[in-house]
């Protein structure tokens, strides 16, 4: 790699880099250097004061929830995080393991009109996501598709109301909302794959399953984690999804950022809130990639 | 060959799973009622009648089609060089840069969206318009493209590139017959990505736009009144089929003449 | 083809720093020249709106004198609304209601109304001419112009007959009927459960400090726990009291007229704790660029008795301006629940909004009360 190649990498990287850096700078600066400050009634104190983040940690007497014990003064947002993440963590493994299988069928076994096939799995999120939601309440509902149709059947005779408002309804609709961001990732390095080494694999003597596991899967890798993180990371703050079909208990770490701002007038601990949980994501990122051997993977397949 | 049954037959569960409850839409749109539970009741048009009378709702789908349209494009035209720049160059700071552009993904929407609103008001001072909020839903798709493509680019073999340059094509002959071409489906994935983020985005359309709305910015502020609603489900229906519809007969009418048994082609 | 080329000089990394950072420049400068709207002394009328509320059927006598719709920003919730204009968004006026008013005075960015610049406030209901919100210190912020009731509706076919009989805000804490009803996804439901328990609403809204968390422990967890879910739309909890999935809920008339419109046997409860009145109006904002003149031409076209007809059959809300009901189809009123408005209004119990620290504090222990459910 020559000095040359360097310039050529950074005048690539810099007009997205820039319209990057104008947006984002500002709102991110004031986020940290609001979450330093502290509200005083209506007014924000602008001296410095570590007194947002102390809060999130101070111990006091905590709730027991769900078994888990939370030793906090204020352990609103600590409970609210782990239930975030679990949820989050859930929703990307069924988003992914619904998802690998089609972008496998759309990279193999689609051998015409590919471009026609990924858009049309597309298109239902043309529509917009309230409706989506909407879409999933008439089925899950209590006179929904499910219930109407079960009972129509003759195999219950009332409607089940286990359906809606509850974390499974919350899965089930993120799953649906975020299914097109892990199909394309996949699809797209999946499609990379050169047939020659398939067949290499098989003219060795592979088995389908070896060669899938030795060939296929370590290939698609790039894909794999890119749709992991593109489901994970934003599912974590999201709270409207939660709300809509959770029931009352649908409240997520996200709504509470939403409540600091809006409602609570307490933009600092907000702020604060919103770094930690920005922190802990890349934690987990950072952890997730050291634990698959991304660093390693990059060098060898790049 | 009972593999490739089970594999075809996932794959019309997925679409079922996809398309099932959007059904649903189309279905209780023609329905004479005011709110859909079943049993249906008689058949009505009057709901696509009550939309397309409604021309708040007409001006928000046709300035959602337009930003969703503009910033798949400029997010994509701009996220493409980055991500080969990380792929195949060796930045200094590269994984600083990356991690820096990644941070849409974890702000959230509300600090953005008010951060935003402060710096084009007050320290630019820039009347908000459909441009502003296009600038946002620039910074939130530009991750996603530069995600999707960055999958897409790594790992290919270099050896194309070197070639084609060894061959005497410059930086850009290089880029548009062999880069480009190799990026195609990475290209199509960003596109439709950034379409869906823009065209769904709420908070920040809400915040940066002045008085043109988007349709989510519309259909939020429709919830307060409920006998609005089967409009917006004749709405959404419309948009399925239409665009089902537009994208078939498009691929039809590009097939006509060019068949093409190339897997790897898009 | 000067882009490519620059493309291409770029890809090769030819293009200096210099000319980045010109062809950056040209960027801004492209966005600064952008098309605006013209700005000129005295622009357009800007009204931050309910959408929905943005047509010409609400604000007829405006449009009739200025032969234009004004410019509407719409917003679906106002604490976006707030953050938005106190983010330096200019708007001439803002349409909110009882409870939020008040957070828009205290961030200074409301101004007075002249009421005697309003040909129809002498027309107004006097209970919402003096009512708190309308007036805040001494100054009338907030012109009342749509208002509405709070209270239960229910399913008369699938609801227990004692209900019917007696009807209590009680059923939102009752594990009978737990899964069956929703409330309010607001602190609403800490304040009524204290008046279950016997509390007069003259203290419960008011509650703070120890008083509040005792009520919350109390009354807020069973609301929590009691709802199938918590709504935050209309549409909503239409729906689900239309498919039967709850028998009785916190509605407004426009929902009890809706469905009975369907022909579902729906019914509005006077509850012996009592029946809510709310009210929203129209507010001048101080960062509004339009000539004055247009925001109370805007304002007196709202409080208009045909505004009020429309109002209340469009969307089975109650009217500020007495003499709408006048003007209204029977009928419509009727289905709204209400028989006489003068006297509704004269008795009604309309919402009172608590200091903003306490609205703050009672919103904190209701974010908190949700966010520990199991």
């Amino acid at each position: 790699m020559s000095a040359g190649s360097t310039r050529t990498g950074l005048s690539l990287l810099s007009p997205a880099f820039l319209v990057m850096a104008a947006t984002l700078l500002a709102p991110v600066v004031a986020l940290v250097v609001m979450s330093f400050w502290s509200q005083s009634g209506f007014d924000i104190d602008r001296s410095f004061t570590l007194k947002n983040y102390a809060r999130l940690v101070e111990p006091g007497e905590g709730v027991v929830w769900y078994g888990i014990r939370f030793p906090f003064a204020y352990p609103v947002p600590a409970v609210l995080m782990i239930k975030s993440l679990a949820m989050s963590f859930v929703a990307t493994i069924c988003v992914i393991g619904l998802a690998w299988p089609m972008a496998y069928f759309l990279a193999f076994r689609v051998i015409r009109n590919k471009a026609m096939w990924i858009i049309l799995l597309t298109i239902p999120f043309w529509t917009s996501y309230l409706l989506r939601v909407f879409s999933w309440k008439i089925v899950l509902g209590f006179n929904g598709a499910i219930n109407s149709g079960l009972m129509w059947l003759g195999m219950i005779k009332e409607p089940l109301e286990f359906l809606l408002y509850n974390p499974v309804a919350v899965m089930i609709t993120l799953a649906h909302s975020w299914i097109a961001f892990a199909v394309l990732p996949i699809y797209v390095s999946l499609e990379k794959i050169d047939r020659s080494l398939l067949e290499a694999a098989s003219d060795l003597g592979d088995s389908r399953w070896t060669r899938f596991r030795r060939v296929t899967l370590p290939l698609s890798m790039p894909g794999t984690i890119a749709a992991t993180l593109l489901v994970f990371i934003p599912t974590v703050g999201d709270y409207v999804t939660p709300t809509l079909v959770g029931g009352p208990g649908g409240m997520m770490i996200g709504s509470l950022v939403q409540q600091l701002f809006l409602r609570q007038d307490n933009a600092p601990l907000g702020a604060a809130v919103s770094i930690v949980m920005m922190l802990i994501i890349a934690a987990l990122v950072g952890l997730f990639l050291w634990l698959i051997g991304y660093a390693r993977m990059r060098k060898r397949i790049g | 060959m009972r593999r490739v049954d089970l594999l075809v037959l996932y794959a019309v569960f997925f679409v079922l799973f996809l398309y099932g409850p959007m059904l649903l839409m189309p279905l209780f749109s023609f329905n004479d009622a005011n709110f859909a539970t079943f049993p249906l009741k008689g058949f009505t048009t009057r709901h696509y009648t009550g939309m397309s009378a409604n021309t708040s709702m007409m001006t928000a789908l046709r300035n959602s089609l337009l930003v969703g349209t503009a910033v798949s494009v400029v997010a994509t035209a701009l996220a493409l060089p980055a991500a080969l720049a990380l792929t195949r160059y060796r930045v200094p700071g590269g994984g600083a840069i990356l991690s820096f552009m990644m941070l849409p993904l974890v702000v959230p929407s509300i600090v953005l969206a008010v951060g935003l609103l402060v710096v084009v008001l007050r320290i630019l001072g820039i009347p908000l318009s459909l441009w502003t909020v296009a600038a946002g839903h620039l910074m939130l798709c530009i991750p996603f493209g530069m995600t999707v493509l960055m999958s897409r680019l790594e790992g290919f073999d270099r050896s194309l590139e070197e070639a084609s340059r060894d061959l005497g094509a410059g930086g850009w002959g290089t880029f548009r017959r062999v880069t480009l071409p190799l990026a195609a489906p990475g290209v199509i994935s960003s596109l439709l990505l950034c379409f869906i983020i823009s065209f769904d985005e709420f908070v920040i359309s809400f915040f940066l736009t002045g008085t043109d709305n988007t349709l989510p910015v519309f259909l939020f502020s429709q919830l307060r009144f409920p006998n609005r609603l089967p409009s917006t489900l004749a709405l959404g229906s419309l948009i399925l089929v239409g665009s089902a519809v537009l994208v078939i007969l498009a691929e039809i009418l590009r097939k006509r003449g060019v068949a093409s048994d190339n897997p790897g082609d898009i | 083809m000067q882009r490519v080329k620059f493309i291409d000089r770029m890809a090769q990394g030819k293009l200096t720093r210099r000319e980045m950072l010109q062809s950056a420049g040209a960027f801004g400068v492209g966005l600064a020249a952008l098309p605006r709207k013209a700005k000129a002394a005295g622009g357009p009328l800007t009204c931050l709106e309910w959408g929905g509320y943005d047509e010409e059927g609400y604000i007829g006598s405006y449009v009739a004198k200025h032969g234009a719709l004004p410019d509407f920003s719409i917003f679906s919730g106002e604490e976006e609304a707030l953050a938005k204009v106190r983010a330096g968004f200019a708007a001439d006026v803002m349409h909110p209601c009882n409870y939020s008013v008040s957070r828009f005075v205290n961030a200074g960015l409301a101004k007075e109304i002249d009421t005697a610049r309003l040909s129809n406030w002498a027309d107004v209901f006097p209970s919402l001419q003096t009512a708190e919100g309308v007036v805040l210190d001494g100054k009338v912020v907030m012109a009342p112009a749509d208002w509405g009731n709070s209270s239960i509706a229910y399913r008369s076919d699938l609801i227990d007959p004692a209900f019917a009989a007696d009807p209590s805000w009680s059923i939102f804490y009752d594990e009978a009927y737990s899964g069956k009803v929703s409330m309010l996804d607001n602190e609403l439901v800490i304040q009524i459960g204290a008046m279950v328990g016997g509390m007069p609403y003259g203290e419960a809204y008011n509650l703070s400090g120890d008083a509040l968390a005792a009520a919350a422990k109390d009354w807020g967890t069973k609301g929590v726990n009691v709802s199938r879910f918590l709504w935050t739309d209309a549409s909503e909890v239409q729906q689900a009291m239309a498919s039967g999935e709850i028998v009785a809920a916190y509605a407004w008339n426009d929902l009890v007229k809706n469905l009975k419109a369907e022909g579902i046997p729906v019914e509005y409860a006077v509850p012996k704790e009592g029946m809510f009145t709310w009210f929203c109006g129209l507010t001048l904002l101080n960062s509004g660029k339009a000539d004055e003149a247009l925001a109370y031409d805007f304002i007196d076209a709202w409080l208009s008795p045909e505004t009020g007809k429309y109002l209340i059959e469009a969307s089975g809300y109650g009217h500020a301006n007495r003499k709408s009901f006048e003007i209204a189809d029977p009928a419509e009123v009727a289905a709204m629940g209400i028989s006489d408005p003068d006297a509704l209004m004269a008795s009604a119990v309309l919402f009172l909004t608590p200091t903003d620290e306490v609205q703050v504090e009672q919103n904190r222990v209701w974010g908190d009360i949700k966010a520990l459910k199991m």
